[in-house]
């Protein structure tokens, strides 16, 4: 994530060092801190690590990632069949993980947009606030205040709650 | 030091003052004391560098050290060689690159994690998560069986029962073969 990032996603701004202009004859402490930095610390640790990655390099193994294959649904399990529900619970812990970094992630973009524009952050970060402020009322609506034994189950039985009262609130918009 | 023998020195006086009937003072320098006061007086040696020597009065810190330095032993008697070895591990074996999984390939189970200790328990010591899903569907499916025989049963035998046309709730009676029609002499027979 340090070296390599998306760029689109996190922009870097523009950089602002201005050219140098010294006013007086005396040299820049900085060039000699800098040589000293990169004599002192930079070198030593490039070469501890390039040592180390000479001994990986020897002998390269590989770790995945878990690939699931989508499962029916708990809307379309049968009653009583018991498998059905099993697979679609596990499935749906899955995607709640999901859901949650999803959140985290979209928070992460927004906080990163705001240390970037600093105090004008509420006028330049809007795209990004108006999709953080949308995928948490969503991930709210969908997963919040299930309680400590959440389940597929009692999420379906939420969702119904609220088709009824949108249903109802509908009913009484057309009424009125 | 020249403090504490003056002490000394007026303590022994006022004692020799106020008790001139004790036996104390025909005892001598110094009374009821066994060992009795030092009979010459030193002069008194300042070190040039620390200054006084003192004798600091202060509660035993032995058992303190001693429970402290036991802690410390026995933390790094394992402590040095996990981090020694867990050292060596990352130098010279090091961690897993991500890599996609190739086509009709099918990793095992511990090739999904990075670090070579994890994989190495995971190879050695956890089962596989494909296993464990697949036996609590197991044992769901039995459980789930059972549970629908047993509903079953109590319907089955409740119409039976009631019917009387299946093979349960069936009582022997009597062969038909031995009941004989033949007219009787009396009318309760």
């Amino acid at each position: 994530m340090p070296d390599n990032w998306d760029k689109d996603v996190y922009p870097e701004p523009p950089r602002r060092t201005p050219a140098p202009s010294p006013q007086t004859s005396l040299p820049n402490p900085i060039t000699y801190l800098s040589k000293a930095f990169d004599l002192l610390v930079d070198r030593p640790v490039t070469l501890v690590r390039d040592f180390i990655d000479r001994q990986h390099a020897k002998n390269r193994f590989y770790y995945y990632h878990r690939q699931f294959r989508r499962v029916p649904d708990i809307t379309e399990c049968t009653e009583k069949d018991v498998l059905c529900m099993y697979e679609a619970e596990m499935q749906w812990q899955r995607d709640y993980k999901v859901d949650q970094e999803i959140v985290n992630i979209i928070q992460e973009r927004m906080k990163a947009c705001q240390q970037r524009e600093g105090d004008s952050y509420q006028q330049n970060c809007a795209q990004e606030l108006e999709q953080f402020t949308q995928v948490s009322k969503a991930y709210q609506d969908r997963y919040h205040d299930l309680g400590a034994h959440y389940s597929a189950r009692k999420c379906l039985a939420k969702q119904k709650q609220r088709m009824l009262k949108e249903r109802k609130a509908a009913k009484e918009a057309a009424a009125a | 030091m020249a403090a504490m023998s003056l002490l000394q020195r007026a303590s022994v006086t006022a004692l020799a003052a106020l008790s001139g009937r004790h036996p104390g003072t025909r005892l001598g320098f110094g009374g009821f004391l066994v060992r009795g006061f030092p009979k010459t007086a030193a002069p008194v040696r300042h070190s040039g560098n620390h200054g006084k020597r003192l004798f600091v009065i202060k509660p035993s810190g032995f058992y303190d050290k001693r429970f402290l330095s036991l802690l410390r032993f026995y933390i790094l008697l394992t402590g040095i060689p996990v981090v020694i070895g867990i050292t060596l591990i990352n130098v010279f074996i090091g961690e897993a690159e991500l890599a996609e999984i190739p086509e009709g390939y099918i990793p095992e189970h511990w090739e999904y994690y990075k670090h070579p200790i994890s994989r190495w328990i995971a190879r050695n010591f956890y089962e596989c998560p494909e296993k464990h899903y697949e036996k609590t569907m197991a044992v769901l499916d039995i459980e789930a069986e059972k549970a629908d025989l047993r509903l079953k049963e109590l319907e089955v035998r409740a119409l039976m029962r009631a019917r009387g046309d299946g093979p349960w709730y069936q009582y022997p009676t009597v062969d038909k073969a031995l009941i004989s029609h033949s007219p009787k002499a009396t009318p309760d027979n």
